[in-house]
């Protein structure tokens, strides 16, 4: 399947259509959830339970109406204004773009730290490190949540951002990476050269090596901020005001033990997921970059 | 990692610890110390409100005993199975798809492959539960429109792990693809070519030239996978309703541990599955570097 | 060498300059996201209360209190006591929390509010650990105990001592399509068993488009739902532990239950569909008219007025069908309880706030009037709020007929193993369905044989789970030890 470049054949291609038709399939298939996701947002509680897709006008059973005759009437606004003027989504989402945007940030360069001093120093307990960063890989999170509530009471730290952001800012994911980015791409030479110009180690890691991994400083950031974006279960354990919930939790509150209105937690997924949509059509191509590095010379 | 003698005298020996700090403090604060404290749960029974009481190794026999359990275990090994089997390929076939540059507006196909990963576990749960609900489901309603298929098809009580794997596939598929294309970047297209001149057909151009260049990301997409497939825990657990399914057929095995932690209020015993999880998982990592490591010096 | 120096020098000044420029948009982007969220937080900040704290897991809950509280907090600036102020948080984010609070005896909320379900998981260690305070004596010596609907405290006792205050009762009606049976000229009125049952809705049980599938079943319920094979189970005097806290997972009835509601969901016998509640696909079929009767506790009635309205007028609630002739015509579904932690820091302001909240008779009357929900306060059942018209089930006094079941609806246990049993008896149930459709045998006594057979193996399964538990093993739990 690997095709070679100097084969083109002119006209007519069946490899071609072979693939075109593989490709648009796939995409059908994988779209079809967000059309649900669309429609559904903008659809009444009524509609939403009579209609899969879109409304249709009302037929009887013996006579149904065509799949082509929408009902105009089944759409609504209704879902979008509760959410953004009563329950208060807004607030919501800013909390989200904090949490995800400040852990980003911070575990990447912590990240970025930890992987620099596992791949470019020697010193004492570098071996005993890097298996910590590889066994830490494999513990499962519910293990810790009564521990990490009790130390985020201890700490002080229940019911603030701190609370959420600060656990997750040195991940070990993270740090693995990022030993592999600097093993992979900083030559040593280049370390050496500076430390003989005099320059302090701190100052190597910010203007020589992190630059040199920059893909992948690209790459991690958005990844820590979709994985805080998305995270579910901590802000629950985390949080109790209503008004620091992040949007993962607060769409799945709209949920509610008894009754739901469905139309308003398809359009607060939608809100959810737009914001990392956009943001990952800005980012694709230091995304995709630096999400590799690490792998390629894995 | 080779590194010469100068460079690494040149800097004050706090120099490293400095930039390891921020993990270390993190690390030992957060996942050190809640592990440590597992650890000794590990040999309690633990009856909710602080009370605990030794019981040795009897977590880890019941553990054996308890017919839960090996479906856990089942359930979790098909997952990861169904993962490294159908999906990882299905990622690379897509990767080749896309991976000829005739083919047009590729940044576009590959945003559209890689989307459903940019939704996030609870919403996909949220719309997979809906998706394969029964009579009114998407899928149940499409399949039943086109092949007359069984429109009450019990997708999230008879088939749990069939949904689950599809979903996951849904949502992952694309973004393993990504990883496939940067690889495929490494492939040699001289050699491609010079293969083909000696008459190697596809198969062989694939089999001899592409998956040796490859190796290294695949091996690294595999090991996350089963990272991942091990730790399968928010996406059942929401689709299913915050439950295993009818007669477990949905439980993995974190969702194990959180049902005994949580819903039964026993955290020792809890612990005692965590660390054997760990555990088992650690091995897969130390397996999966000797063997990249040994590929490595293949190469 | 050059070049390294070269690079070096710009390492020194014009690098700092440079990496500001070439900063790549990603990292960019996200530094700008994070500085305009942080000023919009700055200048928005949370609201931080004082006073006790108070989960609760349900938002209508909290609409309903909000002006209990409100009014709370007003008296209390004027006196002495605690202010309240509420969190609702997610049933499951509600629960883990309370559970992670309580095993590192760390403080959590001063009052909080459990249902049903999750209740056991707190009962599981000796009877002085629970987290809650033991409110048994405040009860009985504040003369509370006796106002109250006696098997409301049932789930929240265990080993005769009582860790919350009851909600509800929550009494179980049949509801149906009254349009659909009164058109095809079904009385009701001599259904008195699931037999007669059967046999009057079975004209109702049809193929509507003409396509040779069945469309329209007589009963909305399934055996995968716990909820429903619990409520049927109760109601047949069966379920996971008696009053005594003894097994009866292997019970005559527990086997005849779940034999008939296999019958009643495959083969040809089936009447049953699967609707289920709150989902998109069982309030479709209910709204289309593909099922004609429910079990309708007195929540979900509020549930069904609020999210389908569109059934008004076609509903009527009568008595549950009885198992036998002269059987048990209710029975029991859901459930909340407000308990205080035992680490709140006021526990006499908690215990007067949850009294104030949870007896007071203008909480029952908005709780009938939005949720149609039943008070357990007894000697409130005769106001004249529960004896209205109800136009959405087509002018029945439907408070008056949930009333009238109240002091019947069955006793429930709290036992900690009470979910691991229910889990057993539904993988029976589901393990029974196999049977049937893998030997083609649908009759009922070959069922209930084979049923017999399933629960008898998962009662020995959890009388093994519950030898292991070193705290309460051979004792007696769940069981309500004023019988």
């Amino acid at each position: 399947m690997s095709t070679i470049p100097k084969t083109k054949s002119k006209g007519f291609d069946l490899n071609m259509l072979v693939v075109y038709v593989l490709l648009v399939v796939f995409a059908a298939i994988t779209l079809v959830p967000f059309v649900y996701l669309l429609f559904s947002a903008f659809k009444s509680t009524e509609s939403f339970f009579s209609f899969v897709l879109w409304p249709i006008q009302p037929g009887t059973i013996e006579d149904p109406s065509p799949w082509y005759a929408v009902d105009w009437t089944g759409f609504t606004l209704d879902n979008w204004k509760t959410l953004f003027l009563e329950a208060g989504i807004l607030r919501a989402t800013i909390n989200s773009f904090f949490i995800s945007s400040m852990t980003a940030i911070l575990a990447t360069l912590f990240s970025a730290m930890g992987g620099y001093a596992l791949a470019k120093y020697c010193f004492k307990g570098r071996e005993a490190a890097t298996w910590v960063v590889l066994g830490s890989l494999a513990i499962p999170f519910a293990l810790l949540i009564a521990p990490g509530y009790q130390l985020l009471y201890w700490l002080g730290l229940l019911d603030t951002y701190t609370g959420l952001i600060l656990p997750g800012v040195a991940p070990a994911f993270g740090v693995y990476l990022f030993r592999q980015a600097f093993i992979s791409s900083l030559p040593d030479a280049l370390i050496e050269a500076a430390r003989i110009d005099g320059c302090g180690d701190v100052r190597i890691f910010f203007q020589i090596a992190l630059p040199m991994v920059r893909p992948m400083v690209g790459a991690f950031l958005l990844i820590t901020y979709l994985a805080t974006w998305n995270n579910f279960i901590s802000p629950q354990i985390v949080i109790q005001s209503a008004d620091k919930l992040p949007l993962s939790v607060f769409v799945a509150q709209l949920r509610g033990p008894y009754g739901t209105s469905w139309g308003m937690i398809m359009a607060g997924t939608l809100v959810a997921v737009t914001p990392v949509l956009v943001l990952f059509l800005m980012l694709q191509r230091d995304f995709i970059a630096g999400l590799t590095a690490g792998a390629v010379k894995g | 990692m080779a590194m010469s003698k100068a460079a690494a005298r040149q800097y004050p020996a706090w120099v490293p610890y400095f930039f390891l700090l921020p993990f270390l403090g993190i690390f030992l604060i957060f996942i050190a110390y809640p592990m440590l404290l597992s650890a000794t749960m590990a040999f309690q029974q633990n009856a909710g409100p602080g009370v605990s009481e030794p019981v040795g190794l009897k977590n880890f026999s019941w553990m054996v005993q308890d017919p839960a359990f090996w479906i856990a275990v089942k359930n979790t090994t098909i997952f990861a199975a169904a993962s490294v089997f159908i999906q990882l390929p299905a990622a690379l076939g897509l990767a080749l798809l896309l991976n000829s540059n005739r083919i047009k507006a590729r940044g576009l196909w590959r945003m559209i492959f890689f989307a459903p990963v940019l939704v996030g576990l609870p919403f996909v749960a949220v719309l997979a539960s809906l998706i394969f609900e029964k009579n009114t489901g998407l899928l149940n309603v499409t399949l039943h429109a086109l092949f007359g298929f069984d429109k009450e098809f019990p997708w999230l009580q008879e088939f749990v792990m069939p949904a689950l794997i599809v979903a996951a596939f849904w949502m992952y598929v694309g973004f393993n693809m990504i990883y496939f294309l940067a690889a495929l970047q490494n492939v040699n297209k001289d050699l491609l070519e010079a293969a083909q001149v000696d008459g190697a057909n596809a198969w062989q151009r694939f089999r001899n030239v592409t998956i040796p260049a490859i190796k290294p990301v695949a091996a690294f997409v595999v090991l996350l996978s089963l990272i991942g497939s091990f730790q399968l825990f928010e996406l059942p657990y929401l689709m299913l309703n915050e439950s295993a399914g009818p007669e477990n057929r949905g439980l993995t095995l974190v969702m194990y541990l959180y049902q005994q932690g949580f819903d039964r209020g026993d955290l020792g015993y809890a612990s005692a599955v965590g660390w054997v999880l760990a555990v088992a998982l650690f091995a897969f990592a130390i397996v999966q570097s000797a063997i990249s490591r040994r590929s490595e010096a293949d190469a | 060498m050059s070049q390294k120096r070269l690079y070096v020098t710009v390492c020194n000044i014009e690098m700092r300059f440079r990496t500001l420029k070439t900063i790549p948009l990603g990292p960019l982007v996200i530094l700008l996201i994070a500085a305009i969220s942080s000023v919009a937080i700055a200048f928005w900040p949370s609201k931080e209360g004082e006073g006790l704290i108070f989960w609760t897991f349900a938002p209508h809950h909290a609409r309903m209190y909000g002006p209990v509280i409100e009014q709370w907090n007003k008296q209390a600036s004027e006196t002495d006591a605690e202010e309240i102020q509420m969190f609702v948080l997610s049933m499951g984010a509600l629960n883990r929390r309370t559970q992670s609070g309580m095993w590192a005896n760390t403080p959590t909320s001063d009052l909080v509010e459990i249902e049903q379900p999750s209740v056991a998981r707190f009962m599981a260690g000796p009877v002085d650990e629970v987290g809650f305070y033991d409110l048994t004596d405040r009860l009985h010596s504040e003369e509370i105990y006796e106002q109250l609907n006696k098997p409301s405290f049932a789930p929240w006792s265990s080993r005769g001592r009582i860790f919350g205050l009851p909600h509800d009762v929550h009494p179980v009606l049949l509801c149906y399509r009254a349009d659909l049976v009164e058109a095809e000229g079904i009385d009701v009125a001599a259904i008195k068993t699931w037999d007669d049952f059967e046999e009057a809705m079975a004209p109702l049980i049809s193929d509507l488009d003409g396509d040779g599938g069945i469309d329209r079943y007589a009963l909305g319920l399934w055996f995968t739902s716990a909820r429903d094979v619990e409520t049927l189970l109760l109601q047949a005097g069966g379920g996971t532990f008696d009053e005594q806290g003894k097994s009866i997972i292997a019970s005559d009835a527990n086997a005849h239950v779940i034999s008939r509601m296999v019958r009643w969901c495959i083969g040809p016998n089936r009447i049953a569909i699967d609707a289920p509640e709150f989902s998109p696909s069982g309030n479709e079929l209910k709204l289309k008219g593909r099922v004609v009767a429910a079990l309708m506790p007195d929540w979900l009635a509020g549930v069904w007025m609020n999210d389908m309205g569109d059934l008004g007028g076609k509903l009527k609630l009568m008595p549950l069908p009885a198992w036998e002739e002269g059987g048990r015509r209710t029975s029991v579904m859901g459930g909340t309880m407000i308990a205080i932690p035992k680490t709140t820091r006021d526990f006499e302001s908690a215990w007067a706030f949850a009294k104030e909240l949870y007896l007071s008779p203008t909480l029952a009357k908005k709780l009938f009037e939005s949720n149609h929900i039943i008070s357990p306060v007894v000697n409130l059942w005769d106001e004249p709020y529960y004896a209205v018209k109800e136009p959405y089930f087509s002018g029945q006094y439907s408070g008056l007929l949930y009333i009238e079941q109240a002091p019947n609806v069955p006793f429930r246990t709290s036992s900690p193993f009470h979910q691991v049993a229910m889990q057993q008896i539904m993988d029976a149930a589901s393990a029974l369905k196999s049977y049937a459709e893998s030997n083609d045998a649908y009759d009922i006594q070959a069922l209930i044989a084979e049923a017999k057979r399933l629960l008898k193996a998962a009662d020995e399964r959890i009388a093994q789970e519950m030898s292991r538990n070193v705290f309460i093993a051979g004792q007696a739990v769940g069981g309500d030890g004023d019988e």
